[in-house]
């Protein structure tokens, strides 16, 4: 590190720069605050998600722009254009797997990262603030991944969009409007598109720096939660540093990650079906992989009928929803240990389990139909 | 060498207490008083002129302990902390704990009547601003939300296709769209059209002629309820799919729908599935010749009430 001066008797020209804005900005001082998070109990794995979490939406930064230097979000183009950067733009068609593939990266992430601040009990006192914080970073992932869908334009963008922008209709009250307002009409088209750009590119960028930035403060305010065994002396005594212990994980997660993303961008390329028409013809709408689940809820019987599927595909995960928001407040129990909350333990297997069936049923009833 | 702050202080003659505060001139840097805490007695404001000598632990005073008891008391209402404010560089010339370094609070600002007002004019008039945006911002977003519709008449081919009663025949036809900027565009929709027979014609019409209406209330065109061609939407009143004319394994020749298995009869009943009506009708004419004409509209979906969107 750059606190201690070289060996040689001549400072190197990176040490004199270094100087030369520590002197005006106090740069050393802000390194280490920045660097030397303690993080008691020691360095896990458990806790990489987090930053890689930051290096996908990075990632997706950056892929994102690069796409944008070509595609064009107009009904006319938008399709045309995708074509144009996966077929005739020099690796355009690995940074737009990238880009695709790094979407459902960062749902597998999300899911990972509040599992595990669920089960190490992270969200307790004094750390509600955070998961607050962290739930609304998790509905505007969930948006990206929903807005983000629809800009290739073709069918199975069109159609997951038609179906879910209705699904947000069945809201009382609000959801006419609602739907409405993101669809830019009383049907989908260019004026969806456009909607759904601008808030792909813009409105959920911004709010997620925001977010982000104030999860990562609220985090350092707080301090790393650490293991949920073992006295404060003992996780004291243990103690590691963000840099490099922890860093370290976090690196190797990060790169691990990168290198899942790019064998699927890889090996797995985008393929666009046909330019989405106003009719569905023999394609059968389908939302992306991390919305099947509530998909699946739909076809069971007893989610018939318009209330029935109002209740599954908006009520009942809204209830969810504010189930997990008010889980601070009315979890006062400062027990940590995973092992020694019972209905948490079991109400995450539950959840976990079972969204993982309907996610594989939604699957494989694909094949069912004709 | 700075005073360090709990330094004893000594007097000319004794030792009087020890260093409670520090107070600094926010534009020079420098210490200009030490704030002395006199062994219970209270707290003195030492002007650094007075200091003789500093060292690790200990202020040295030139004046005598009686002439600094006889200074004014110390008051703390004159200064702030610079937890309070924030003077660049300061820690870099100061080398002691920021909560006990004092700069002096500006006379401007210690009135509060006027720092109040001057908060409440400021959201006056951020509101001045904001609140006219309001509206024309909503109008803004909202500007293609509720377009008028259109009810045109569109030739959609001729019942000639239709061979049997009861039988869902799909007749594909292009309607014309103009949307805000966007070139004029042909999309290609289809509708279902039944030729029913008596017994269906009943299930559907229930003896009433079925009138549509527009927004404003005046109808638009009544289906006669003894024409015997039906023409249904092409999109599943469940969630806009379109549907398909198949033979059911069990229930027969029906429309189904493979999105969520919504299943219909030839009245558009449902007979299965998440449908929560029956199959919206569209207005229909059939000339002599057998030319079939309907005003497409579409219907919004997943709701028991049917709603005209388009």
């Amino acid at each position: 590190m750059r606190d201690t001066p070289s060996a040689g008797p001549q400072p190197t020209v990176a040490e004199k720069v270094f100087a030369f804005v520590d002197e005006r900005v106090g740069l050393k001082q802000l390194t280490a605050k920045m660097l030397n998070e303690s993080v008691p109990g020691g360095s896990r794995w458990a806790y990489v998600f987090g930053s890689i979490l930051l290096f996908i939406f990075g990632m997706q930064t950056v892929t994102g722009v690069l796409l944008m230097f070509y595609y064009v979000p107009t009904a006319d183009h938008a399709y045309a254009s995708t074509q144009y950067i996966i077929h005739d733009v020099d690796y355009g068609w690995f940074l737009l797997s990238y880009h695709f593939w790094g979407s459902s990266a960062m749902v597998v992430c999300v899911f990972a990262h509040m599992s595990q601040v669920f089960l190490w009990g992270a969200y307790k006192k004094p750390r509600e603030l955070i998961w607050v914080v962290g739930l609304a970073l998790f509905a505007l992932v969930m948006g990206f991944g929903f807005t983000g869908y629809l800009l290739p334009w073709d069918q199975r963008a069109f159609w997951a969009t038609t179906v879910g922008v209705e699904i947000m209709d069945k809201i009382p009250v609000i959801g006419d409007f609602l739907a409405r307002f993101l669809k830019g009409g009383p049907i989908p088209g260019q004026m969806t598109l456009s909607r759904f750009f601008v808030i792909h590119v813009m409105v959920l960028p911004a709010a997620l720096i925001g977010l982000a930035g104030l999860h990562l403060f609220l985090f350092r305010c707080a301090g790393p939660a650490g293991p949920f065994r073992g006295t404060p002396v003992e996780l004291k005594a243990k103690t590691d540093y963000f840099f490099p212990r922890q860093i370290w994980k976090d690196v190797v997660g990060m790169a691990m990650v990168f290198a899942c993303i790019s064998a699927l961008a890889f090996w797995e390329p985008v393929v666009l079906l046909d330019e989405a028409t106003p009719d569905p013809g023999d394609y059968h709408p389908e939302p992306e992989w991390y919305f099947l689940f509530i998909f699946q809820h739909l076809r069971l019987r007893m989610f018939s009928g318009e209330f029935g599927q109002f209740l599954a595909s908006m009520l009942l995960p809204g209830l969810l929803g504010v189930m997990l928001l008010l889980l601070p407040f009315f979890d006062r129990n400062p027990e940590r240990n995973i092992f020694k909350r019972p209905l948490a333990l079991i109400g995450w297997v539950v959840l976990t389990v079972s969204i993982l069936l309907f996610t594989v049923s939604a699957i494989i009833n694909r094949d069912f139909l004709d | 060498m700075q005073p360090q702050l709990k330094s004893k202080v000594r007097c000319a003659d004794r030792e009087v207490g020890e260093v409670a505060k520090v107070i600094m001139d926010p534009l020079s840097f420098e210490v200009s008083a030490l704030v002395v805490s006199m062994n219970g007695a209270g707290e003195r404001q030492v002007p650094i002129g007075a200091v003789q000598t500093v060292t690790d632990n200990l202020v040295q005073l030139r004046s005598s302990s009686s002439e600094v008891m006889a200074l004014p008391p110390f008051k703390r209402e004159d200064y702030v902390t610079l937890h309070e404010v924030e003077i660049p560089g300061l820690e870099r010339h100061v080398h002691v704990t920021p909560g006990e370094v004092l700069v002096p609070f500006p006379e401007l600002e210690r009135n509060v009547k006027r720092r109040t007002f001057f908060a409440n004019l400021t959201y006056v008039t951020g509101l001045f601003i904001g609140l006219p945006l309001v509206f024309p911002v909503l109008k803004y977003l909202m500007k293609p939300m509720y377009a008028p519709m259109d009810n045109r008449w569109l030739k959609i081919g001729n019942v000639a296709k239709v061979k049997a009663d009861d039988v869902g025949v799909q007749f594909q036809y292009k309607r014309s769209i103009k949307e805000a900027y966007m070139p004029e565009s042909l999309i290609e929709k289809n509708a279902w059209v039944v030729k029913a027979s008596p017994a269906v014609l009943e299930k559907v019409y229930q003896g009433k002629d079925m009138e549509f209406r527009d927004a404003a209330g005046k109808t638009i065109w009544t289906n006669k309820k003894d024409t015997p061609y039906l023409a249904f939407s092409g999109k599943c009143p469940h969630l806009g799919c379109a549907y398909k004319w198949r033979n059911h394994k069990i229930l027969g020749p029906v429309f189904l729908c493979p999105c969520h298995l919504s299943i219909y009869d030839a009245s558009g009943k449902v007979l299965d599935g998440p449908a929560p009506r029956p199959l919206d009708l569209m207005p229909i004419q059939v000339s002599a010749s057998g030319e079939v004409q309907i005003i497409d509209m579409e219907f919004k979906a997943g709701t028991k009430s049917q709603t005209r969107i388009v």
